[in-house]
């Protein structure tokens, strides 16, 4: 198996602050990668720079062999990497099933006066009554276990839930690389397993994953590898036991704690 | 072709100066507000529009100098108190669940309202205030003006002054620039934010009154009024960029300047217009503002 | 099949009763009064495609209906094209200029957005006060053509009195509300939700924002600009005044007392609104004060304060309220 996203020397200035510090590291098909690192290491940049949030200063980001480093958000989606977000970003009006209908559209071949067409010489009358595509949206929900709230308006969900939503979402652009932003973030220890087996059952799909987890239980229990961020550059890198008990990373983990009490 | 150094293109930058310095003034005010509660005021003209009626009133009652002195007095009382009063009753219980679109149309709303109250109560007339100079006017060697526009000009450079000194100096003006600059850190040291947020509108609401006593000196006063101050406003907030005091200063007296000019050397017609040309290409090349540091919320 | 049945009866019905209006009610003033409200809806209907289903505030809106209506009268005037072209012609020149200012609101949000379009609408309000030789300036263009006859067969259609007019309201209202119905409730309205509702995570989708607004700003001007050529053929009046700011404060108002990003929310408030202020009208000439416009500031205000969903979601909460209490 191949890498499928490989980063060369990724560096990202925020004014005077490296955020990311030539970080070079691959994520080879169908593992799921661990990002962990104490607060400030630079670990959502690190996201954001691939999803193309915003480009790197320095350095390349490779999807499958293609350059990526440039793109936008939303092309980058549309070549397979969907994200899910540290703080949701749901849309709060529309219902989880609207939620999932959206994200479901071809993109990469429609455009909006391609869509302004469909919404008048095809399909039903209405998306939400168009059968197909209500079955695999509801798939979707099913398939994170909300499907009781398919027509609750997301803003109304509790936020545990709307967690999942996220995730729903963003499979239902097909994905071939999932990133996780904090996915346990904010869940009750009931919540966390659930949310384990659904991020091992996306795995077991075939889907590749890079995680960013503070909660040890689920990163140690899921991730194949671990990468190891402190202040913007990569320490440690390989497997999760081993990770642990590297100094380097222990030390991290301490000095960080040091470092928030100040 | 730029225009030469003669006496006419002197006496535009002039007048333009002395325009752009109560755009300055009622400037102020909007930009205060959107700095400290990120309301976007679109009612800021209809302040000053009251502020001119006050002064109409006093000047009926008191007349001459001291009438204008108290105008400006007066107008500053009654305008700083109806900003205080809307701020309370309209603005702040949006300030928990507001959206940028829904104090905007807040905003209108009071716009709306305001104005038609004062056509209720005052008519359609245009007044005018008297000048307390009798229409002397005075020779500056390059260009000449009236007494009172220079007067106006002077006045609204110490309004301003006085305005840097209370927030510099004073506890509450401290208290307001922390809270523009950040909010919660503001909060955590023990501001009551709510305060804050009432004095803030006052002094805003009462910058654009005294405003509009100028604005009322140089330009007729009617109860419509207040959308054209309104729209120099935001011209002259979003030139300096939004928040930014010493930027609305400046952007004021940009506009004034390029009103003048541009009436004078484009087109009169589209005198208006002006403003608004120059906020749409600053937008497009930079969409915080001349002045801005950050993007805009 | 009996809920559809239902649905497809209520619509017959409502459609028989608004091809009976003029036939029960004789009054021309009145119907001038549904006609004007009929254009209004279709104001509001394309405004909230904007503000409330893609959360760009446009405060040009009035701008796109007074393009129209110059299009239309104008063509009509010095090119003799058929008023019924025209009204069509006018829509598109005003997507034209729907898609122009949808540029500067990639960029812009909130205040910049807001005063950006009423900018764009001033300039503009400016060049048909200014432009003499096209529009006769703040004078304005009258005597623009009424729509011709239309003929099928033995009958003629004459398009004289408000009553013919009603007839050509109620289609492009219902031409209107199909359009953007489809719009809504198809991907293309599920991708404008998503923007409006959280930006980044709409691109995260793979949505493009950029290609979007240009869409709907285009779209929505389209629609404003045949409102306004129906304007112009009906009132034979067209003016700078058309452009104004107070137009737009006007559409704004009635969408959001009627119910912002709904469907039935603007003709709701649309409706409503044109007829309280003719009933307001009315009063003045009973207490002497013009108190339309205060009413318009007061209810815009308490709607934002204390019915964000508008009489829309007044109606359906008390609906909700009478079945739960059944």
């Amino acid at each position: 198996m191949g890498a499928i996203l490989t980063t060369e020397r990724l560096t990202k200035n925020f004014g005077g602050l490296t955020a990311v510090n030539d970080v070079s590291f691959s994520l080879e098909q169908g593992e799921i990668l661990g990002l962990i690192g104490p607060n400030g290491a630079g670990k959502t940049t690190l996201i954001n720079l691939i999803s193309g949030a915003f480009p790197p200063s320095k350095g390349a980001i490779l999807f499958e062999g293609r350059d990526i480093t440039r793109d936008k958000a939303h092309t980058i989606n549309t070549l397979g990497i969907a994200r899910t977000f540290q703080v949701v970003r749901i849309f709060s009006r529309l219902t989880a099933l609207e939620n999932v209908l959206a994200a479901m559209v071809d993109r990469g071949r429609k455009g909006p006066w391609s869509l302004v067409w469909d919404s008048f010489f095809r399909r039903a009358c209405a998306l939400t009554e168009d059968k197909e595509a209500c079955a695999t949206a509801d798939g979707l929900l099913e398939f994170v276990g909300i499907s009781r709230y398919r027509d609750e308006q997301a803003g109304n969900m509790p936020y545990a839930l709307t967690k999942r939503l996220e995730i729903a979402r963003a499979l239902a652009t097909q994905p071939k690389l999932l990133l996780l932003d904090e996915p346990s973030s904010g869940l009750n220890p009931a919540e966390l397993t659930g949310q384990i087996d659904l991020i091992q059952k996306i795995n077991a799909q075939g889907t590749s994953i890079l995680i960013i987890e503070h909660v040890m239980k689920v990163i140690m229990g899921i991730s194949h590898r671990l990468i190891v961020l402190h202040y913007g550059e990569k320490i440690a890198e390989g497997e999760p036991e081993k990770v642990y008990n590297d100094p380097l990373v222990v030390e991290a983990y301490l000095g960080g704690d040091s470092d928030a009490q100040h | 072709m730029v225009p030469v150094m003669d006496s006419l293109f002197l006496q535009q930058v002039l007048n333009g100066l002395i325009t752009g310095s109560v755009y300055s003034l009622i400037a102020i005010g909007l930009t205060m507000i959107f700095g400290v509660m990120k309301i976007s005021n679109f009612a800021q003209g209809d302040y000053s529009m009251v502020g001119a009626y006050t002064a109409v009133f006093v000047m009926a009652w008191v007349g001459g100098w001291l009438g204008w002195v108290g105008s400006v007095l007066a107008a500053a009382a009654v305008v700083g108190l109806l900003g205080v009063v809307t701020e309370r009753l309209v603005f702040r219980p949006l300030m928990t669940r507001w959206t940028d679109i829904d104090m905007i149309m807040v905003s209108i709303g009071l716009f709306i309202l305001l104005e038609n109250l004062a056509q209720l109560f005052f008519g359609a007339t245009p007044r005018m205030i008297d000048d307390p100079f009798g229409g002397r006017t005075i020779n500056l060697g390059v260009a000449s003006t009236s007494l009172l526009r220079l007067f106006c000009f002077v006045f609204a450079g110490v309004a301003i002054a006085c305005l840097e000194l209370f927030l510099n100096r004073s506890r509450m003006g401290v208290a307001i620039r922390a809270t523009s600059q950040n909010r919660f850190a503001a909060q955590l040291m023990g501001i009551d934010i709510n305060q804050v947020y009432r004095l803030t509108f006052g002094v805003g609401a009462l910058l654009a009154g005294v405003g509009g006593v100028l604005y009322g000196t140089l330009f007729a006063i009617y109860p419509m009024m207040g959308a054209l101050p309104t729209l120099k406003a935001f011209a002259v907030t979003i030139l300096g960029g939004m928040g930014n005091i010493r930027g609305a200063i400046w952007g004021g007296l940009i506009l004034g300047v390029a009103e003048a000019l541009g009436g004078n050397y484009i087109a009169m017609e589209y005198k208006q217009a002006i403003g608004f040309f120059i906020i749409i290409l600053v937008l497009l090349v930079k969409p915080s503002g001349l002045f801005g540091r950050k993007e805009g919320a | 099949m009996s809920a559809r049945l239902r649905k497809i009866l209520l619509w017959a019905a409502a459609l028989v009763a608004l091809f009976l209006v003029p036939h029960v009610v004789e009054d021309r003033y009145f119907m001038h009064i549904v006609v004007m409200a009929g254009i209004f809806t279709i104001l509001t209907l394309s405004w909230n495609l904007l503000a409330g289903y893609t959360g760009q505030l446009n405060l040009g809106h009035a701008a796109f209906y007074g393009i129209g209506a110059y299009t239309s009268a104008i063509l009509a005037m010095q090119t003799g094209l058929s008023p019924w072209l025209g009204l069509f012609a006018g829509g598109l020149v005003a997507a034209f200029f729907g898609l122009l200012l949808g540029f500067p609101a990639l960029r812009l949000s909130g205040p910049y957005l807001a005063i950006t379009t009423i900018g764009f609408a001033e300039i503009l309000r400016l060049v048909a006060m200014n432009w003499v030789d096209l529009t006769r300036g703040s004078l304005g263009l009258s005597g623009v053509p009424l729509l011709t006859p239309i003929k099928i067969g033995d009958f003629t259609m004459q398009f004289y009195f408000e009553r013919d007019y009603y007839y050509v309201v109620v289609a492009a209202v219902l031409f209107t509300l199909f359009c953007i119905r489809r719009l809504i409730g198809s991907e293309f309205g599920v991708t404008l939700q998503a923007m409006r509702d959280d930006e980044a995570g709409a691109q995260s989708i793979g949505i493009n924002p950029s290609s979007y607004k240009l869409a709907v700003f285009t779209i929505s001007a389209f629609f404003a600009g045949f409102a306004g050529g129906l304007f112009a053929h009906f009132a034979r009046l067209v003016s700078p005044e058309l452009l104004a700011l107070h137009n737009t404060f006007d559409v704004l108002t009635m969408t959001m007392i009627g119910g912002l990003g709904t469907i039935a929310g603007p003709i709701l408030g649309a409706v409503t609104l044109t007829f309280l202020s003719e009933a307001l009208r009315y009063m003045e000439e009973v207490i002497k004060i013009d108190i339309r416009l205060i009413v318009y500031g007061l209810l815009l205000i308490l709607t934002i304060l204390f019915m964000r969903e508008g009489l829309v979601g007044v109606i359906k909460n008390s609906w909700a309220r009478m079945k739960g209490g059944r």
